[in-house]
């Protein structure tokens, strides 16, 4: 009876035992995930930011003013104002 | 194996009193220094801003984006900035220095004070660098419109919690919104982060939106607009540029307009005029008078019309000059208001209204720009002479330049009404008819003498093409009645006339000075963007070379 009741008191320690070990492998790779959810999202946010500035950048630079602009007044060009009939 | 039992029993009593003396060490000995830190430390939910939508032109161009910032605050109860770090925080984020001194010394006891607002992540990075005490730091978006003036009064504009406050911005806030998300952090006293635990709730990006508007064709619209405004010295002005096809809003711009970009100074360049202030259309109504007139089956192109000045009770209708019989292509040429004034009579009271009530004038349009009102159209008191008779050139009824604009599309389409919209459409939406295709026909094609030689807007003539329009100049009413001294000049129109692609409307209210006329003001913008528009669109010119300004012949 009483080397049952050890059997049975050391088996629960053994499993009391893995357990706490399970609980720490378990918190573990819950903070590495966090980490890499916090660096990707870091990522997603300087990559947004990027990208905006980028956009902005563009909408600047290729803006139909600043197109206009620079075709008149450094390429010369003209905006065909009047229709040019090329008889055949 | 009794010993056996008496060390396991020894063993778990040990430990329960170990357990017993480890609390009773931590609950005395211990017990300020964990009240200490756990005051120190809380697990809050924090809200994770969402990106707003990115607003678009027809082509992709961007018209309003938003960049993350950083929000600084401080919390003065966590510490006290000395002369230095109130000089770091001044230089790095170029503020006033004195004022800023000021704002501390009245907050002293604040747990939370902006510093300062949609700071660059760079500037705010080096900032943290010097781990001033108090100082926080917060995530936010600001709103940035690359396109600036021209496109303020249809994009519109957020407030600097990113929430639309105007235009698009507001009338779509909640699509382009997005959903915040959530995030359990654990924050020391100060409130300061000390580590983010878990993302309860994934931050939600707000959906794009791509709008009708041609960034090209908006800005022509807006330097055109804007130089005549300036050089009539008006009061103010409007441009409404629609897709025949399809009733999308090419171009929208109002002046004065406002840049979105900075702090708004006047409450009064924020109203988007051609969706929200009513006019009265004037002669650009005419049209419609001469379609009721064809509808009739009374009246012919070529049918004569006595244009000798009479009286509708006391009211004395007349023309500028004396032009005897007229036909009523010439009545519509020459913007004759006797002519006009004889159909209207003739027709009897409703035929002109009912007209307009088809064609949709002063409708609500519902295509979402904010602050679009329903124009002014109403059958009362029409039995009377003079009612109906001022209806048929334009006045007694009020509209936005917007509506007058969906009118003239009607026209344009050969008698087919279409949903005007603000969004990019992928097809065409369904029209419906509502006039006889020959009848509107006919009514375009007397329309291009308007823009011809000898028409009242020969400014409104587009080298190659051919155009349909109208003028329209109206007294506007001061105190209950019409002044002789306030204007506002419209003219509405379409090219080619042959098969239109773009309807266009121009406002030009109260001009200064001897031109005051929509054939003299309004007609050579409208001539000057669509010149231009056409040839961007690249839409092949229709005119022969000597029907240019030499009149069309039918």
């Amino acid at each position: 009876m009483s080397g049952r009741l050890l059997a049975g008191w050391l088996a629960a320690l053994a499993f009391l035992v893995c357990s706490g070990v399970q609980v720490a492998f378990s918190t573990e790779a819950v903070r590495g995930q966090h980490r890499t959810l916090q660096a990707l999202q870091g990522r997603l946010d300087a990559a947004v930011a990027v990208y905006s500035r980028l956009q902005l950048e563009l909408a600047t630079v290729a803006a139909y003013q600043q197109v206009e602009q620079t075709a008149e007044q450094e390429l010369g060009m003209r905006f065909p104002e009047d229709v040019t009939r090329v008889a055949r | 194996m009794a010993w056996r039992h008496f060390t396991l029993v020894a063993f778990f009593l040990l430990a329960g009193v170990g357990l017993v003396a480890r609390v009773v060490y931590l609950n005395v000995t211990e017990r300020q220094f964990l009240i200490d830190q756990g005051e120190r430390r809380s697990i809050k939910s924090q809200e994770i801003p969402a990106h707003r939508g990115v607003i678009y032109d027809r082509f992709g161009e961007p018209l309003a984006v938003s960049t993350p910032v950083m929000a600084v605050y401080a919390n003065l109860r966590e510490g006290e900035l000395d002369q230095d770090d109130r000089r770091a925080l001044c230089v790095t984020l170029e503020l006033d220095c004195q004022r800023l001194s000021r704002r501390l010394a009245q907050h002293r006891d604040s747990r939370f004070l902006y510093l300062a607002r949609g700071v660059a992540v760079d500037v705010a990075e080096e900032l943290a660098a010097l781990k001033l005490p108090g100082i926080g730091f917060l995530k936010e978006y600001r709103r940035f419109y690359p396109a600036g003036e021209s496109t303020a009064h249809v994009v519109g504009l957020t407030d600097i919690d990113d929430q639309g406050i105007e235009g698009i911005e507001l009338s779509f806030d909640a699509q382009l919104q997005g959903e915040a998300g959530r995030k359990v952090v654990l924050k020391d006293r100060s409130g300061q982060v000390i580590k983010e635990l878990d993302y309860a709730d994934p931050a939600r990006f707000g959906a794009d939106l791509t709008l009708s508007l041609d960034l090209r064709l908006q800005f022509l619209a807006y330097r055109e607009l804007k130089s005549a405004v300036q050089s009539h010295r008006a009061k103010a002005g409007s441009l409404v540029m629609l897709d025949v096809a399809t009733g999308e809003i090419l171009a929208l711009v109002n002046q004065p307009a406002f840049n979105p970009n900075e702090p708004v100074a006047s409450l009064e360049g924020l109203r988007n005029r051609a969706a929200t202030d009513i006019y009265e259309p004037g002669s650009t109504m005419k049209p419609f008078t001469i379609l009721a007139a064809l509808k009739s089956g009374r009246y012919e192109r070529h049918t004569m019309i006595d244009t000798s000045p009479f009286y509708i009770g006391r009211k004395r209708v007349h023309d500028p000059a004396e032009r005897g019989e007229i036909s009523l292509e010439t009545a519509l040429k020459k913007s004759s208001q006797t002519a006009i004034a004889r159909v209207a009579l003739d027709l009897g009271e409703r035929a002109v209204f009912d007209v307009l009530s088809e064609a949709g004038v002063g409708e609500y349009l519902g295509t979402g720009l904010h602050g679009e009102v329903v124009g002014k159209l109403t059958d009362d008191g029409l039995e009377r002479p003079i009612a109906h008779t001022t209806l048929a050139y334009g006045y007694g009824l009020a509209i936005t330049p917007l509506q007058l604009a969906d009118a003239y599309m009607m026209l344009a389409n050969g008698g087919i009404r279409r949903p005007v919209s603000v969004l990019r459409q992928a097809e065409a939406p369904a029209g419906y008819r509502v006039f006889d295709e020959h009848f509107v026909h006919q009514v375009v094609q007397m329309m291009e003498g308007v823009t011809a030689r000898g028409g009242t807007a020969p400014g409104a003539h587009i080298e190659g093409f051919r155009v349909a329009g109208k003028t329209g100049t109206i007294r506007k009413v001061v105190a209950g009645a019409y002044d002789d001294g306030q204007h506002a000049a419209w003219f509405a129109g379409m090219a080619p006339a042959t098969a239109p692609r773009i309807v266009t409307v121009v406002l030009i209210d109260e001009p200064q000075g001897e031109d005051f006329s929509g054939g003299k003001v309004a007609a050579p913008v409208f001539g000057r963007v669509m010149a231009r528009t056409m040839h961007l669109l690249g839409v092949p010119p229709d005119a022969q070379p000597e029907q240019a300004l030499a009149g069309v012949g039918y």
